[in-house]
């Protein structure tokens, strides 16, 4: 018969056994803990991005463009959206609300939903169906894009939703196959520069002569990058036609 | 093909192959090899998820207790010897996954500036 102790769940742990039980325990626990804090610690900062529920629902009048993601320049604001205020929209979920928008693309509409922020970018998830999106009486007037030039920027392309709030953190590489998802849902791509271009520090990035963001950019959404573009100014937004093929990404 | 294709492409492969094994294991293997299972046919639907994943070990002790190629006890031992090598490679590989994927990150090229290449019509 051997000497060796043996465990038996159900009496109690035989002296030397229970020293190293003890012992595993604590390292397991400590080392469990130690592993956690400095996976946290080596995440970057989330930012302040949001929904804004604490707003309550906004509703506001303005001019739907198809830039080609679905914008709103807004003409009759309220006491958080002024009038002049350009945004971006999209639906619930990953999807954006490109089908809805599209009719009434230059002409007067009334949108409301919660508004998702972070610092200067906000965009607004509409209510379902035409509650949140719906023509308007009155003339639109109209939007004259102004070309600001080409220029090189460095950055990261994001879905323009998780990043202003629905997500945390809405960018990153540990993001990337949320974003992708998002701009296969139609959420309006948003390109983040590492420092403020024409006092904007997100842009909305397209693709060249006003398409979609093409398909090979989705490979470098997420990756820090530079690339080349036309920037042309939409009411108060910024928009980069990104060149695909100057797509370099940084160190 | 890329990286994520082929994994995607490995993964389909693994998985076909376990949903043949299965097929087979578990309408005439199982049978063969556990004379407790014979007449039970509830429970064995509840063991696909598992032998899709594992089918390389259902195949290689299906083959061991059918030929009785070792006494009882010896044909698990192979595998349980393994675990310990097992736990120590995955340990170190976790560690090395996380070391690896810190060190490879990207850092944000704050210092990269803006710069305009041509002006704009309206400028």
């Amino acid at each position: 018969m051997s000497d060796k102790p043996f465990f038996v769940g159900y009496l109690p742990a035989p002296g030397p056994l229970r020293t190293f039980l003890l012992t595993a325990c604590v390292l397991l626990i400590a080392g469990l803990a130690g592993a956690g804090f400095l996976m946290g610690a080596a995440q970057d900062d989330p930012g302040p991005g949001a929904f804004r529920f604490d707003y309550g629902r906004q509703t506001v009048t303005g001019v739907v463009e198809m830039t080609p993601y679905p914008v709103i320049h807004v003409t009759e604001g309220n006491d958080r959206i002024k009038p002049g205020d350009s945004f971006m929209m999209t639906a619930g979920g990953k999807s954006g609300v490109d089908s809805r928008a599209m009719p009434l693309d230059g002409q007067l509409a009334q949108v409301s939903g919660i508004v998702l922020e972070r610092g200067d970018l906000y965009m607004m998830q509409l209510r379902g169906g035409r509650n949140g999106l719906q023509a308007a009486e009155g003339d639109a007037p109209e939007i004259t894009p102004e070309p600001q030039g080409r220029w090189k920027l460095a950055g990261e392309i994001c879905d323009g939703k998780c990043l202003a709030g629905a997500m945390r953190p809405g960018r990153g590489l540990a993001h990337k196959a949320c974003a992708n998802l998002c701009l296969l849902g139609d959420v309006p791509p948003i390109f983040v520069s590492t420092q403020p271009v024409l006092g904007e520090e997100f842009l909305l990035v397209i693709g060249p002569d006003d398409t979609r963001l093409p398909r090979e950019a989705y490979d470098h959404v997420a990756q820090f990058i530079t690339a080349e573009g036309e920037i042309t100014k939409h009411g108060d937004l910024l928009i980069w036609e990104i060149d695909v093929d100057t797509i370099e990404v940084t160190e | 093909m890329d990286v994520a294709q082929a994994l995607v492409m490995a993964m389909q492969t693994w998985g076909m192959i376990g949903a043949l094994v299965a097929a087979v294991f578990l309408t005439i293997g199982i049978d063969r090899i556990d004379e407790d299972a014979r007449g039970a046919y509830i429970f064995r639907p509840l063991l696909i998820p598992g032998v899709l994943l594992i089918w390389p070990i259902v195949l290689w002790r299906w083959w061991q207790i059918e030929t009785e190629r070792a006494p009882w006890a010896n044909r698990y031992r192979p595998v349980r010897a393994s675990y310990g090598l097992a736990i120590i490679a995955m340990s170190i590989g976790i560690v090395v996954i996380v070391i690896t994927g810190l060190s490879v990150r990207q850092t944000w090229p704050a210092d990269i500036a803006p710069v305009q290449l041509t002006e704009g019509a309206g400028q």
